[in-house]
């Protein structure tokens, strides 16, 4: 007896550092990214809440007096809280589409048999097989023949037409996992499949619902080109078409540049922060029990 | 309240093959307690699921109180149904369980509410109304399944193995739940089962399928003491019928070189008797059947023997201290009047005179 725990006592003791000397890489690593990930995003925080002239004199100083007031010109005199209106409408306006309209097409996706399924299927994951740089000509030349170009409605549609595959793809895989007595429960308690969608589908699909909710909020409200592309006046623009204001043909005003953007990512990281962990259930989620 | 008739119905699934469902007729009557049986791919469900609603049928009629149901949808046939999944909705209440299918009829919130409280306390569901399904035992979710039934007060029961995912003791008293409930309700109910055991003890008549067909219907002890052929013999009862090939010569069935049955048949036929019908007895010229002890199985009450013929093995069931010994000569006697005959071509049974022994 005494001589095998011996044994085991000596063999262990390696494995121990080992372990040790793993984590430690581990968390090294997890440093390092999280100095790669979020770096940027302190530097612009901090050159945020400083002048141009100072960002100019030093890049990286500590932002010292801190400039707050900064962010107030930006909302009453750069037309920020116009900009904050328009991504605030036009996302909300695309995501509600979108999950309506992509939980219709999912649910069907999952649970119905019709006559050209899978080319209805192929035609609409066909488009995301395109870089957006390849479509966004041909976009701009028919939202130019049908008069929605610079138009925020014509925005929204676009922006619901770029995430719907993706939407669509999440909660069909959801939607298929649930079982099929539970609609077949359903009908049989007199319910017609519209009813079903909106009692049964959607509550029990709600963790994946969320997921497309945050995920498509999260990228619309970031999204850049197609708005670039769509919208020129300044009183349509979207958030992140905020920082045209303050870059000239000589001069680019980094200052104010850093406020815009930090305005323009404060929703998206405050979503984040409080729905990571229903977005990460939603992504993880097991079958529906 | 409701008498459901199928007429020559028949279901080909799209995946194409054999059909699913073949040919299939037979009338529930008002009340009446009706047993699908068969093993499992029968086609049971698949019945079970054309009267609910929740498939098309291919061919047939199908008719609830001589109305033809072919083209209703489920949701207005007002028939109920209890999944082997139970299929309760998980983002819902026991009570908003329960309610679902009310609140669809009935906008009277507080008449639904009355109900639904009705029916829990029945079935001691009260306790539990507040909880979400996920948070109840296989036993209490079988119960809602129950209750979510019985709730729409409809005209047809329709069940799909609702036990088989209860445990053992669960099963027995919620079997004779189920039957306490047919009699008070006195609803007409349709129940599918590959267990036997809930079949005989539950059901007015039994319908018996095998590969998409009737095999046969009847009351249970009709089903059990005349199958109507030898796939019935051969699936009721545990242990099942014992069948042993033998050929008939146009006056008597010889088995074993032996005559032990007058018959008008000619040909091969298939003899047929039950463990409980034969009898080990000394005298050997007086023996049907002989052979050699290959197995004793003691179940308490009871004990298994089988019997070596050579070509077959014949189960005997037997006392709980049986006189016969392992690997000992044992000769059988067979209760005449327990006499099963069926043709070996087709299976089907084949008609005894009333005093068949020789
Ligand atoms: N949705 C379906 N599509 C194709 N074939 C099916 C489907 N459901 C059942 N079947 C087939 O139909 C036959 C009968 O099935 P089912 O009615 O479920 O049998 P049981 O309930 O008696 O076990 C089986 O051979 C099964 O494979
Ligand atoms: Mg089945």
């Amino acid at each position: 007896m005494a001589f095998a725990s011996d044994r085991t006592a000596v063999a262990s003791r390696p494995r121990i550092s080992t372990a040790a000397l793993r984590s430690a890489a581990l968390i090294l690593f997890i440093a390092l990214y999280t100095a790669f990930a979020a770096g940027p995003f302190v530097w612009v925080a901090s050159m945020s809440l400083r002048t141009t002239t100072e960002i100019n004199a030093d890049h990286y100083a500590f932002p010292w007096p801190m400039h707050f007031e900064k962010f107030a010109v930006a909302w009453t005199e750069s037309n920020y809280d116009t900009y904050f209106f328009n991504s605030a409408a036009v996302v909300l306006a695309a995501v509600a589409i979108l999950t309506v309209v992509g939980g219709m097409a999912a649910h069907c996706f999952a649970r119905y048999r019709f006559p050209l399924k899978g080319v209805v299927y192929f035609l609409i994951f066909s488009t995301i097989i395109f870089p957006p740089q390849v479509t966004v000509i041909g976009l701009f030349q028919l939202m130019v023949d049908y008069g929605l170009y610079n138009s925020r409605i014509g925005l929204v549609l676009v922006y619901v037409a770029i995430q719907l595959p993706i939407t669509i793809y999440i909660l069909e895989a959801f939607f298929a996992r649930i079982p099929g007595d539970l609609f077949d429960a359903a009908r049989i308690d007199g319910y017609s499949e519209w009813a079903i969608f909106w009692k049964i589908s959607l509550p029990v699909a709600l963790p994946a619902i969320s997921t497309t909710i945050i995920l498509n909020t999260i990228l619309l409200w970031n999204e850049f080109l197609y708005a670039v592309v769509l919208i020129t006046d300044d009183d349509k623009r979207t958030l992140p078409l905020g920082v045209l204001r303050f870059m000239g043909d000589q001069l680019e005003d980094v200052g104010m540049i850093a406020t815009g953007l930090m305005i323009a990512i404060v929703p998206v990281v405050l979503i984040y922060v409080f729905f990571s962990e229903r977005l990460i259930q939603g992504m993880t989620a097991g079958a529906v029990k | 309240m409701a008498v459901v008739t199928l007429q020559n119905i028949v279901k080909h699934y799209e995946s194409g093959g054999a059909p699913a469902v073949d040919d299939v007729s037979f009338t529930v009557e008002d009340g009446e307690f009706m047993v699908l049986l068969g093993p499992s791919g029968c086609g049971k469900s698949t019945t079970l699921r054309m009267v609910a609603g929740l498939e098309s049928i291919t061919s047939g009629r199908l008719a609830i109180d001589h109305q033809l149901m072919n083209a209703v949808p489920a949701k207005n046939r007002d028939i109920a149904m209890v999944f082997q999944s139970y299929a309760l909705y998980p983002h819902m209440s026991v009570r908003d369980n329960l309610g679902f299918g009310l609140k669809r009829r009935h906008t009277n919130r507080r008449l639904v509410r009355q109900r639904v409280e009705e029916v829990a306390a029945s079935i001691g569901l009260t306790a539990y109304l507040d909880r979400k399904p996920h948070a109840l035992s296989g036993g209490q979710r079988q119960r809602v399944a129950l209750g979510r039934a019985i709730v729409r007060d409809p005209k047809v029961f329709l069940f799909d193995e609702p036990l088989s995912n209860l445990d053992a003791a669960l099963r027995v008293s919620t079997r004779a739940e189920l039957v306490r409930l047919h009699r008070e309700l006195s609803a007409t109910m349709i129940y599918v089962t590959h267990d036997q055991v809930e079949a005989m003890t539950m059901g007015d008549r039994v319908c018996i399928m095998e590969h998409g067909r009737v095999a046969q219907i009847g009351t249970p002890m009709e089903v059990y003491l005349n199958p109507a052929n030898a796939f019935v013999a051969a699936f009721l009862g545990n242990p099942p019928m014992n069948l042993m090939p033998a050929t008939a010569d146009g006056g008597a069935v010889l088995l074993g070189g032996r005559r032990v049955a007058a018959v008008a048949a000619e040909g091969d036929v298939l003899f047929g008797i039950r463990p409980e019908d034969l009898t080990p007895t000394d005298d050997a010229r007086a023996a049907v059947i002989s052979g050699r002890v290959a197995s004793l199985e003691p179940l308490g009450a009871e004990t298994l023997i089988h019997v070596d013929r050579g070509d077959s093995t014949v189960i005997v069931r037997g006392p709980r201290v049986p006189s016969a010994r392992l690997d000992e000569p044992i000769h059988l006697r067979a209760d005449p009047g327990m006499i099963r005959l069926f043709d070996a071509a087709t299976g089907e049974a084949i008609r005894l005179p009333e005093e068949a022994m020789t």
